[in-house]
């Protein structure tokens, strides 16, 4: 019995260096969001009118990313385009947070009547596969970007809410909880003190995980066409116009790296952030 | 090789052997030997490298992540510098493995049979027949219905003797056993170590026994080496390392083992005290029962008991006897179906949540295992003084201080989180956070059976210290009859829910009348030297 | 067996609030479809017909009125007339249903055939040279847009290679990359939890003393590890169930295959609500029962647990 429960000391707790892998997504994070606050300041380039004339030049000096079919900077687009991108995918994991945070704190404190109903809710928000149900939502709202982003955010809102649910039973049930109950701590000292911040360590985790799945199912709203038109450059449309142009396939490719660079490191810093928990 | 050779030679020879996980160094330059037929115990608390030792002769290190140097020699031949392919056939044939914990030592989704196959596939056995009467050898009562088993559905005790089994089957010429008892309840551990001996001579197998308990070691091993951060510190017969330690740890350690020192505390325990008050506790006639998948369990039935104004009362019984339920009982945790419970003379049982806050401020709780009894994410500071919050006392950081010097820790950690903090420190904390309200009552479930024994020494001596000083009243959960001895001034015992004996630690304890209560008592390792064990 | 009728009675109850909660949705559509998509003179309805489908659907009455008459057809299997082709939805989704599961089934299996690969192959190589990469696949593989792999397999394999072409979807060698860019992301999720739980498993002491016994590497994956880890991929892979119906959204659309997921594509432009309720419902009947038949089925594969306790879920929690 001795031996067993003492092992895990105090050995995880010497300063760890941050491995490079998780400083490099650091820093491809930080440049996007940079991008998506302050595009004008990353190019001088307009994303919405071209140089007809230098129309599909590839990647050069002067177009990093080339030149579509309007002979538009695609440099400058990306960057445009990560401003409602990002944003949108933001104010989804924002939604998918509140909401489903909120359902699944009352599901899991409140329990009993609260928790029956407010659980076959969250079975049917799961029973819906996540991208059909964006897809009704954002049609029913209408095809917007802004719309785009609430129906992510709606489609997550289960996850989100089943693992707040999950995490409060287990955290209720921990012994330091019964110890601070027999401390005199009420209900609300509890919740507000114990419960919800840890609980909270794996919601948030959750959250940054979900960010990166949010920039790809937005991106797959945009590709069918359901945001903005053109002639706004989210992501995902770039690709959707892109491919037409067999020709300039700089036109696919490059919105999907910068895409896949940002979810990629997204998932990294939550996979470090899972770990170092 | 000639038979004589074969009985007497030496079998395993260890020299500077070194062992590193990344950068971290665990063992340094480690050497003994074991001969044919013999045993050697590796004694050590947690860290000490004992378990490491044992799995880089079984070269189990963790695969890419340990790394072992210097000699091991099995047999005259070195086996540290050997491929995988070479060792592997020693492995099972050779050299056999019991492992400390047996519910994790077997693959939990595949059948006893199944896993007992692969040992009797070892000497080239395919049947079943080899298997159930190993089984039947190590007194397993329907070898049968353990073949067709899965893990979960034997205990603790019968998946020891059939992990012991597997061992022996292929009659290896060591074994290396690693804390094989530890997750076992006391008169299980002491069946599983006699069947170990009985097997060891039976066969003429050698022992390689890893143990935190100097007296298991000292009783069952006729040589011994006691390591302390992966360094031997003493090492040498039984007789002389136990009875004679040279070195200052192995003193230390032998003075902090309970079995050896019955009356370490006496001084304390026997201090003066008020006679003649009421009891400070008074449990009358308590039951209680779950029901669970519809069947009724009777966890706690008709249990009665007194306690002494400044004085530790022991509940001591095996897993599942009932003692937990009733500390949850006397904590107002739980409703008892019938029965009354009285502190300080005010009643618990039947009590609004409100009213029986104002008797939670002279009873508190210390729990078992100080890693999950504190909120990770609190610091120190907030944990020892939530409850002066949540009952408005005033000066809080000044009883805050006031409690972690009465409990032994520095001023330096108020500002840290549990996880910064050692599983002694932890317990202290624990310990600290149940003093600061000044309460009269303090319930410990179990508060040191997570701890190496020098830890526990350290907080059996504050506890008792503060006893005394404060006259504090205690109710102590324990499994371990050595330690109760030392600390308590009364004792019940508990089996399947009923006391079945009480009264004065001593006269319970050295003149047991149940034959449960002989059982646990003879259950307490002795140590080599029988005068030094005074228990039994 | 109680526990099982109970559980059946719950799935019921979610397939129902599912179709409530969908109809919901959909009627807070700002458009009014009786003009948007009946009176569109491309559709070219007669009046007579117009007349017909707003009184089949109540189009003229209260929305909790539509919502009981909707609901009480679908209970009985009705699930109503297209807006804009007025043929029974039932027969448009049973036109394009086989080319979905035919694409699902292949997705999924390209999903597990990649997965456990990749499980095999950190059990395998050494630490330092490809196993390091290997455990990246996962990573990469959900950070990749689905439709951005189904537009680098058509560009590589259909353009430049020409091995299929995507007009002339229904081919075998098309279906299988169809199923290569809808399975790709999926094989990330399972791969995740398997070579989690390898390394969970590998780490624990069972396997420790399985080796003592002399078991060799293949010996340890084959005999004890593969068992366990696989378990919780049955968790996994009924929850994937609703990522191969969502994605073939996407998929059906770029490889130019007709299915569901172009069924829904094209019912969203034209605003045929009935359509994209009956699919919507119908993915959620087949995830609901999907992870009945996992969790009535899960005892079976694992003796630890009995019906009407909670599966085990993957050790390392991966957001569903």
């Amino acid at each position: 019995m001795s031996a067993a429960v003492a092992l895990p000391t105090v050995r995880s707790f010497s300063t760890r260096s941050v491995p490079v892998g998780v400083v490099i997504s650091f820093a491809v994070v930080v440049f996007v969001l940079a991008w998506s606050f302050l595009p004008g300041f990353f190019t001088s380039h307009d994303p919405a009118v071209g140089v007809p004339a230098d129309k599909f030049q590839g990647p050069s000096s002067a177009h990093w990313f080339g030149t579509d079919h309007l002979g538009r900077d695609l440099f400058a687009r990306v960057v445009h385009g990560s401003s409602s991108s990002v944003t949108s995918a933001l104010i989804a994991v924002l939604i998918a947070v509140v909401v489903g945070g909120l359902i699944g704190l009352v599901a899991g404190f409140v329990g009993g009547w609260a928790d029956t109903v407010l659980s076959r809710l969250v079975d049917v928000l799961l029973a819906i596969p996540e991208f059909l149900l964006a897809v009704i939502v954002v049609s029913a709202l209408g095809f917007e970007t802004i719309n785009v982003a609430i129906a992510t955010g709606v489609s997550a809102v289960g996850v989100f809410a089943r693992v707040m649910r999950s995490e409060v039973l287990k955290t209720r049930r921990a012994v330091f909880v019964e110890a601070s109950y027999l401390q005199g701590g009420a209900r609300w000292h509890i919740l507000t003190r114990h419960v919800l911040p840890n609980a909270s360590r794996s919601v948030f985790t959750l959250a940054v995980l979900q960010f990166g799945f949010a920039i790809l199912i937005i991106a797959g709203l945009a590709f069918l066409g359901y945001g903005d038109p053109p002639p706004a450059s989210d992501w995902g449309l770039l690709v959707s116009v892109g491919k037409n142009y067999p020709l300039a396939p700089w036109l696919v490719y490059a919105p999907a790296l910068v895409m896949i660079a940002t979810v990629l490191s997204v998932n990294r810093i939550s996979r470090w952030l899972r770990k170092t928990d | 090789m000639a038979p004589q050779d074969r009985l007497t030679g030496e079998l395993l020879r260890v020299e500077g052997l070194t062992v590193s996980y990344g950068d971290h160094q665990v063992v340094t330059d480690v050497g003994f030997s074991l001969r044919r037929g013999e045993s050697l115990a590796l004694i050590g608390e947690s860290g000490s490298g004992k378990s490491t030792i044992a799995r880089s002769v079984l070269r189990l290190l963790p695969r890419g992540v340990g790394r072992a140097t210097g000699t091991v020699e099995f047999e005259g031949q070195e086996i540290l510098s050997l491929s995988e392919r070479r060792f592997r056939p020693l492995r099972g044939r050779r050299i056999g493995f019991v492992p400390q914990d047996p519910g994790n030592s077997l693959n939990p989704v595949r059948t006893i049979g199944v896993q007992a196959q692969e040992a009797a596939a070892l000497i080239g056995e395919k049947g079943p027949e080899v298997v159930l009467e190993t089984f039947d050898q190590v007194g397993l009562d329907n070898p049968r219905r353990v073949y067709d088993s899965y893990p979960h559905q034997l205990s603790g005790g019968m998946l020891q003797r059939v992990l012991i089994g597997l061992t022996v089957l292929p009659r290896p010429a060591l074994i290396v056993a690693d804390e094989p008892t530890s997750a076992l309840d006391v008169t299980i551990q002491k069946r599983i170590l006699d069947l170990l001996s009985q097997l060891r001579q039976d066969l003429n197998i050698s022992l390689l026994l890893i143990t935190h308990d100097l007296a298991i070691a000292a009783e069952r091993a006729d040589s011994l080496v006691v390591l302390k951060d992966g360094v031997v510190q003493e090492a040498g017969s039984t007789a002389s390392v136990f009875s004679a330690p040279s070195s200052e740890y192995a003193r230390k350690l032998h003075a902090d083992v309970p079995a050896l020192n019955p009356d370490r505390y006496q001084h304390l325990r026997d201090s003066d005290r008020p006679v003649g008050e009421p009891p400070r506790i008074e449990v009358r006639g308590v039951s209680k029962t779950f029901t669970v998948d519809g069947k009724v369990l009777t966890a706690v039935d008709d249990v009665s008991f007194s306690v002494a104004p400044g004085t530790t009362h022991a509940l001591v019984g095996e897993s599942g006897s009932g003692k937990t339920t009733t500390i949850r009982l006397l904590l107002g945790l739980e409703e008892p179906d019938s029965g009354s419970i009285t502190v300080a003379g005010e009643e618990v049982t039947r009590r609004s949540h409100a009213s029986l806050r104002s008797v939670r401020r002279h009873l508190q709780l210390v729990y078992q295992n100080p890693f999950t009894s504190l909120d990770p994410l609190w610091t120190v500071k907030r944990l020892v003084g939530e409850s002066l919050d949540r009952y408005r006392v005033g000066d809080r950081d000044e009883r805050v201080r006031e409690a972690l010097d009465s409990v032994g820790l520095s001023q330096d950690l108020l500002s840290r989180r549990p996880t910064a903090l050692s599983g002694g420190q932890r317990q202290r904390v624990a310990l600290a956070r149940a003093l600061v309200l000044r309460p009269d009552v303090i319930v410990l479930d179990e508060p040191t059976s997570a701890l190496d024994v020098s830890v526990q020494a350290g907080i059996v001596e504050v506890m008792l210290t503060l006893q005394a000083s404060l006259g504090l009243t205690y109710v102590f959960v324990s499994h371990d009859l050595a330690l109760v001895r030392q600390l308590a001034h009364t004792v019940s015992v508990m089996r399947q829910g009923r006391i079945v004996e009480s009264g004065p630690v001593a006269a319970v304890l050295d003149n047991p009348q149940e034959p449960y209560t002989r059982a646990l008592v003879d259950s307490i390792p002795a140590g080599a030297d029988p005068v030094a064990g005074g228990v039994s | 067996m109680k526990y099982a009728l109970r559980r059946v009675l719950q799935a019921v109850v979610v397939v129902l609030l599912a179709y409530v909660f969908t109809f919901v949705v959909i009627s807070v559509l700002p458009g009014d479809p009786v003009t948007n998509t009946l009176r569109n003179p491309q559709n070219g309805f007669s009046e007579e017909e117009i007349q017909r489908i707003v009184a089949y659907y109540g189009l003229d009455r209260p929305v909790h009125e539509q919502l009981w008459q909707s609901l009480s057809r679908f209970v009985v299997g009705d699930l109503g007339v297209s807006l804009r082709s007025g043929l029974p939805v039932s027969r448009l989704i049973s036109e394009v249903l086989s080319s979905t599961l035919v694409l699902a089934a292949s997705a999924l299996g390209v999903a597990l055939v990649l997965a456990f690969a990749i499980g095999f192959g950190t059990q395998y190589l050494p630490k330092r040279y490809g196993q390091g990469l290997l455990r990246a696949f996962p990573s990469l593989f959900l950070s990749v847009p689905n439709f951005v792999i189904g537009l680098l397999l058509i560009n590589v394999f259909a353009f430049q290679l020409g091995l299929f072409r995507v007009i002339d979807s229904e081919g075998g060698l098309a279906t299988l990359f169809a199923a290569i860019a809808l399975g790709i992301p999926v094989s990330a999720r399972i791969a995740e939890v398997l070579v989690a739980n390898l390394d969970h498993e590998s780490a624990e002491e069972y396997a420790s003393v399985a080796r003592s016994r002399g078991l060799g590497r293949t010996g340890l994956l084959l005999r004890h590890l593969l068992k366990p880890s696989s378990l919780p991929v049955v968790t996994v892979v009924a929850l994937a169930v609703g990522e191969l119906l969502g994605g073939a959204v996407i998929t059906e659309q770029i490889f130019g295959r007709t299915g569901i997921g172009s069924l829904v594509e094209r019912s969203v432009t034209t605003q045929d609500l009935p359509v994209l309720q009956a699919v919507v419902t119908l993915a959620a009947i087949v995830f609901v029962g999907v992870n009945l038949i996992a969790d009535l089925v899960y005892p079976l594969l694992d003796p630890r647990v009995r019906l009407g306790e909670s599966r085990s879920r993957p050790k390392v929690e991966v957001a569903a």
